[in-house]
């Protein structure tokens, strides 16, 4: 076995799947998770705020080559239209139909393994995972370390109803998405936030999504890329008429109001055991609360011609500001196979 | 999609292939100037404008884009818009849609991501387009007819057989022109039965001057012509026409521009053509001055007849004709429609 990926979430399969359209066979790839259905931990989540469309647009799919995109394999002129116009936005019965696909086309369930992985150890010729390998080339998506919960509220992605007065923490897309559904509720809706909310497209801007913005974050000095990433993390949710409702706003929650923290996740490395633990053993280098890991979202100091350690998913920021995204986790998984190919 | 400057140039490149291939294969002057500006034009719009002012070139974009060049295109060639030259750039634009949205993506899974760079792919495509260039050079520059400088008096008649371009000298007893791409320029002819006889497509006389024919001065069968600049004078019968364009509806369009033409019969005939005739100054004509006839279609527009015994212009036998603008003086009947013709006038003036 030469492969690993630890994690079996979105980010798990789109690496998975980009290593086997690669021609790495599912018997030389093992992948660790604690889910056989890398979709049920996001779907939880989506079906907590009642997400109905994805942020991401046509080529936010979890399939290896970003052609066809959702839209074409809705097979309608209209959806055409849209993503030619950035207006697209596939459902999440769609993006789950089509995850179903790619899980079974891939051969995910060959190589999956249920367990949950404690430690990274750099070994001759590879890495062991809690004394398993050595496996020559290992991809990290542990994904997010956890759920940014405030006491006395519920958080967003978790099941909830609405009261009749509810207090929403937050300013990003799954605040919007809890503005709009207590609303719907018949719910009297305040915000609470420090700020006003971004608003864009997507998670960052468009040219980090590609080399023409990443070349420049790259050339930054680690203070200057940390403080771009923190300005980066800000809550935004898009542009849209659908989005545009009058929501009072405080700066606390009001006495007799259900509170729902829309407050996303724990951040940093620090706060994933795994990540933490590579970190602690191996001297791995950290700015802030990133691990520093090479533009290929490799983890130096443990990366030569015959291993890789990569990192995908929201702990790979430090090497592309989007890594949260299944764009983001694409980006890591291409870079892992070409190494995982160089080296065959 | 947003792409890098070599990334923008890479794509443009992949889509001058195709075209460049048509060009290759048609070999067509017009369709190497065309590729040729649409990369030259293309490469220096991404440089000093799209890669600048687009961080972000969002799908659509690509329609107004592909629209303002191909203005600059056609605006650069300065030659009437064409279904050929439209049908080669939309070839080119197509391309470059289906590469940037499908193909590539599809080869190079970081094709996005990449900033639609190809990588080694670009490096093969770079010497691919330069070879393509240069065999579209060397094409283009084998199909440029020869030209052939006359010095002194020739005794004819000329018979062209192959385009070339015939420049300056005078010829003695008449041309007759019987391959394509033939341009005549800065000849005088002298005599001949016709002074100048176009038998093949797309032939050129520009700045001929013919001299006592005996039937015509300029006589065209079934071809197409542009003739600018052109004058014929000294007739060498009593029933000479000045300038004869007949039985070429199917051809292409013919153009009259710019001539002089005295003393003859009649001025300028046409039997069965589409033809613009324009800016010519026709004097002293024994029969009509200009004489659009037989199911002809086109425009008389801004010539001038002087002198003319009969009619000075005549639309005739379900021709269809546009005269705008002229001037004819003297002529006992300055404008007729006859037989089923249809005419338009407007803005004629009659002294």
């Amino acid at each position: 076995m030469r492969c690993a990926i630890v994690g079996s979430g979105l980010a798990g399969l789109a690496s998975y799947a980009t290593l086997r359209h690669g021609g790495v066979p599912a018997r030389d790839i093992v992948v660790f998770g604690t889910h056989a259905d890398p979709t049920e931990v996001w779907r939880g989540r989506a079906a907590a705020i009642r997400q109905r469309r994805m942020r991401s647009e046509s080529d936010g799919h979890l399939a290896p080559s970003s052609f066809p995109g959702l839209a074409l394999r809705e097979r309608s002129l209209r959806a055409l239209a849209e993503t030619a116009t950035n207006r697209y936005r596939p459902s999440v019965e769609l993006f789950l139909r089509h995850a179903a696909e790619v899980r079974r086309r891939s051969g995910w369930d060959e190589s999956f393994v249920e367990r949950r992985v404690a430690a990274v150890r750099a070994v001759d010729g590879g890495f062991e995972l809690d004394g398993d390998g050595p496996f020559a080339h290992v991809l990290l998506a542990p994904g997010h370390p956890g759920l940014n919960t405030l006491p006395g509220t519920v958080h967003a992605y978790e099941p909830h109803e609405y009261e009749p007065r509810v207090a929403v923490i937050g300013a990003g897309m799954a605040a919007a998405t809890e503005w709009l559904n207590a609303l719907a509720a018949g719910s009297d809706v305040v915000s609470v936030r420090r700020r006003e909310p971004l608003r864009r497209p997507l998670n960052v801007p468009r040219q980090l999504f590609s080399r023409r913005g990443l070349a420049e974050f790259h050339r930054l000095a680690p203070p200057a890329r940390a403080a771009r990433l923190r300005e980066l993390a800000a809550p935004s949710y898009p542009d849209g008429r659908e989005w545009d409702v009058e929501v009072p706003v405080a700066d606390e929650p009001p006495a007799g109001y259900q509170v729902i923290a829309a407050t996303g996740f724990r951040e940093g490395f620090a706060e994933d055991p795994l990540l933490a633990a590579l970190v602690d053993e191996h001297g791995v280098e950290t700015y802030d609360r990133w691990i520093a890991l090479a533009p290929d979202s490799t983890v130096p100091a443990l990366t030569d011609d015959r291993r890789t350690l990569s990192i995908a998913g929201v702990a790979g920021q430090w090497a592309f500001p989007a890594a949260d995204t299944i764009a983001g986790a694409k980006y890591a998984a291409r870079a892992f196979l070409r190494r995982v190919c160089r080296t065959r | 999609m947003s792409y890098t400057l070599k990334g923008r140039i890479e794509a443009r490149l992949v889509a001058a292939l195709p075209p460049l291939l048509v060009a290759v294969t048609i070999h067509r002057w017009w369709a190497f100037e065309l590729v040729a500006l649409m990369l030259v034009l293309g490469a220096a719009l991404d440089a000093a404008v799209y890669d600048r002012v687009l961080d972000y070139q969002p799908a659509w974009l690509a329609v107004p884009l592909g629209a303002l060049e191909l203005g600059l295109v056609l605006l650069a060639m300065r030659m009437p818009v064409t279904w050929a030259a439209l049908g080669l750039f939309a070839l080119g634009w197509l391309t470059a849609q289906l590469c940037g949205h499908a193909i590539f993506p599809r080869l190079q899974l970081d094709y996005a991501e990449a900033g639609g760079e190809l990588g080694r792919a670009g490096a093969l495509l770079a010497a691919a387009a330069a070879a393509g260039a240069f065999a579209g050079v060397a094409g283009a520059v084998s199909v440029i007819p020869p030209t052939v400088h006359l010095h002194g008096t020739v005794q004819g008649p000329l018979v062209i057989r192959h385009a070339q371009t015939l420049v300056g000298g005078i010829v003695k007893g008449g041309i007759v022109i019987r391959a394509k791409h033939v341009t005549l320029r800065d000849v005088t002819v002298v005599g001949g039965e016709n002074g100048i006889d176009v038998e093949a497509d797309d032939a050129m006389l520009l700045g001929v001057h013919v001299l006592g024919p005996k039937l015509d001065g300029i006589h065209v069968r079934r071809g197409s012509v542009m003739i600018e600049n052109c004058s014929v004078a000294a007739p060498g019968s009593a029933w000479v026409q000045g300038i004869d364009v007949s039985f070429a509806m199917d051809k292409g369009m013919s153009m009259i521009e710019g001539c002089t033409i005295d003393g003859v019969r009649e001025g300028i005939v046409t039997h069965w053509a589409m033809i613009d005739i324009r800016d010519n100054h026709v004097s002293n004509t024994a029969l009509r001055g200009i004489d659009m006839g037989e199911m002809s279609m086109g425009t008389i527009t801004h010539n001038t007849v002087v002198g003319s015994k009969n009619v000075g212009i005549l639309c005739l036998d379900h021709s269809e004709c546009d005269i705008a603008h002229n001037t004819i003086q003297g002529a006992p009947m300055p404008i007729q429609q006859q037989f089923f013709a249809t005419a338009k006038l407007h803005a004629n003036t009659i002294g």
